[in-house]
């Protein structure tokens, strides 16, 4: 049991797309320095969830609050004050294909701080070299492969040392070892830099090496919220034919 | 040995990092060789990758003026940090040699051949399966020629019968201003019937497909090239020029001189309109000299206009759809040059028809 404040909290969430809802009461706490995988289906409103706790996409009921602010009813300054202190590893990187890698990283540091352009500049390569790829500063995103570009838009996310990391299936079509290497990258970033991370993934592998705790979602309901080794002796028919399989 | 010392706040972040290091750098300005600046650490409980890469900056910018900056009381925690965030982990990009200027002549002029080249190869393989196809319908994708000629001719049509009144009904106006001091007004009907059917008729029809109906199919070939489709079709052993290209060649080849004919045809009678009610010229007599002047020779010219301006447009847009690099801004780009080289390409192929015919 917890006794500390979660730093990130909804309940009785309902969301969903054209009035229907997809998240049919959710009902969950995150806690400072964990890693929460969330977890479920195809379809079972893992994304729906994630993109709801970021803001990206407004409950029909419910409420949610990160770092003490209230994401459903907040204004855009507040919420732009708020998006400093999180990083978002989107699925499929979404790296502006324009422009290169290291101005992809320079783009939250321009707009957010007024450290001088030569200091941006040297944390873009420390990022950079943080998720391996200093040697790829001029690279355009299309330059560089699926995990590469993961990796690039890991390091935009981690820019301004987020509080909390959001990732969206960060190993999805990777390969064993790079997934392995991204998931090892992931837990070091939250070592270095504190993080709290909220993780959306189905692949076991990736859940066993990083999740502190679980949920798992079934057709948008919580059916289990606990830590890791909870979850694998679970009596749950759903949670042990995910685990088994 | 001068030594001075500033004091750091409890959290050296991503807010307080710009003012601390102006305070440092100022000190350091106003500093002489050998000086030293004590950084005292003592009640900094939180640190960010900002403040370390911003720290260690000023500190390696003041060791390069001779000044020595000291790191001190630094806590466990904070240091654990610093070792996180520390320059020293930064992996620096190969360094790239700067080519020599006959590097870069030589590279851009093989680029060009290569361009050039390829774009023969296209084309003589366009012309190939242009011919072969029209005995192996098998090769075309089904349907396609019909669908395509609707959105390459039927869909263009009003607006390139808008574009070429407006065009005919300008240009009668203006020569017809400039001939009423000599009373040679009833030339005007002369003029613009030869310039509609021999020059702007095919070339303002050429300009508009080029960008409506060239940029959409540079796009469309890039999006199929980028999302792999072109390599499938290649991997189920269906070559993609026939199967994608020709279709669109023909329905081209089928709608531009229609297209060419109907597009004149609404020039002229923008002129006419004009003529009739600024130069009080009978329909029926600007129809007569129409007439007079129009040879089977002007309709010949803009017949091989049209047909060497569709191919242009088709394998300009085809060339740039196939070379798409970069994902979906190399589309964007493909489009854009496909509707730049395709409209130069076609006042070249103008100007040299022109020139043949006429010389």
């Amino acid at each position: 049991m917890h006794m500390a404040k979660p730093i990130i909290t909804a309940k009785n969430l309902f969301a969903g797309y054209n009035e229907e809802n997809i998240l049919d009461d959710v009902s969950i706490d995150i806690f400072e320095n964990e890693i929460t995988v969330i977890l479920g289906v195809s379809g079972c409103g893992k994304t729906t969830l994630l993109k709801n706790l970021i803001g990206l996409m407004k409950p029909s009921s419910g409420s949610i609050e990160v770092l003490d602010h209230d994401i459903v009813y907040i204004d855009e300054g507040e919420y732009n004050q708020l998006m400093r202190r999180i990083g978002v590893l989107f699925q499929g990187g979404a790296l502006l294909n324009s422009i290169p890698i290291s101005h992809n990283v320079a783009i939250p540091l321009e707009q957010h701080t007024d450290l001088p352009d030569y200091i941006i500049d040297e944390i873009v390569r420390l990022k950079l070299s943080l998720v391996g790829l200093g040697h790829a500063y001029d690279y355009l995103p299309a330059h560089l492969s699926g995990g590469m570009r993961k990796r690039a838009a890991l390091a935009r996310a981690i820019a301004l040392d987020p509080a909390v990391l959001f990732a969206d299936e960060p190993t999805a079509g990777l390969d064993p070892v790079t997934a392995s290497s991204l998931d090892n990258l992931l837990l070091s970033l939250r070592e270095q830099l504190g993080m709290t991370l909220i993780i959306v993934t189905h692949e076991l592998s990736s859940i066993r090496r990083v999740a502190d705790k679980i949920i798992y979602l079934d057709k948008g309901k919580v059916l289990f919220s606990g830590k890791l080794d909870e979850a694998l002796e679970s009596d749950i028919p759903e949670l042990q034919k995910f685990f088994t399989v | 040995m001068n030594d001075r010392t500033i004091q750091l706040p409890d959290k050296v972040n991503i807010d307080t990092i710009p003012g601390i290091y102006d305070r440092i750098k100022g000190m350091v300005r106003r500093s002489s060789d050998s000086e030293r600046i004590t950084i005292d650490f003592g009640e900094v409980n939180h640190i960010d990758s900002a403040g370390v890469v911003a720290l260690e900056k000023v500190q390696r910018d003041a060791g390069d003026k001779g000044v020595e900056i000291i790191f001190e009381n630094i806590s466990p925690m904070v240091e654990k940090t610093m070792q996180s965030f520390s320059s020293k982990l930064i992996e620096s990009p190969p360094k790239k040699s700067r080519p020599h200027i006959l590097e870069y002549l030589g590279e851009y002029t093989y680029k060009y051949w290569v361009t050039f080249r390829d774009f023969i190869l296209l084309l003589a393989n366009i012309s190939y399966f242009g011919f072969v196809s029209f005995f192996h319908p098998k090769l075309r994708r089904k349907g396609e020629v019909i669908r395509q000629s609707n959105f390459i001719g039927v869909t263009a049509l009003p607006i390139i019968v808008l574009v070429n009144f407006l065009i005919g009904l300008v240009l009668a106006l203006q020569v017809g201003i400039q001939m009423r001091p000599f009373g040679a007004e009833i030339f005007v009907a002369q003029l613009i019937g030869f310039a509609m059917i021999a020059e702007l008729g095919p070339l303002l029809t050429a300009i508009m497909l080029a960008g409506r109906s060239g940029s959409s199919i540079a796009a469309e070939i890039g999006a199929m090239n980028v999302s792999e489709e072109i390599d499938a079709l290649r991997s189920m052993g269906i070559d993609p020029v026939p199967y994608l290209i020709v279709p669109k060649l023909y329905a081209i080849l089928i709608t531009m001189p229609l297209l060419v004919a109907i597009a004149t045809f609404f020039g002229i009678f923008g002129g006419a309109v004009i003529g009739y009610s600024v130069f009080q010229i009978e329909f029926t007599v600007f129809y007569n000299e129409v007439v007079f002047i129009l040879r089977y020779y002007e309709i010949m010219t803009a017949l091989v206009k049209s047909i060497v301006f569709a191919t242009i447009i088709i394998v300009v847009a085809s060339y740039y759809g196939l070379h798409v690099e970069e994902g979906a801004e190399g589309v964007g780009r493909a489009t854009t040059r496909s509707v730049v080289v395709a409209i130069f390409l076609v006042i070249v192929a103008d100007s040299l028809l022109g020139l043949l015919f006429y010389l």
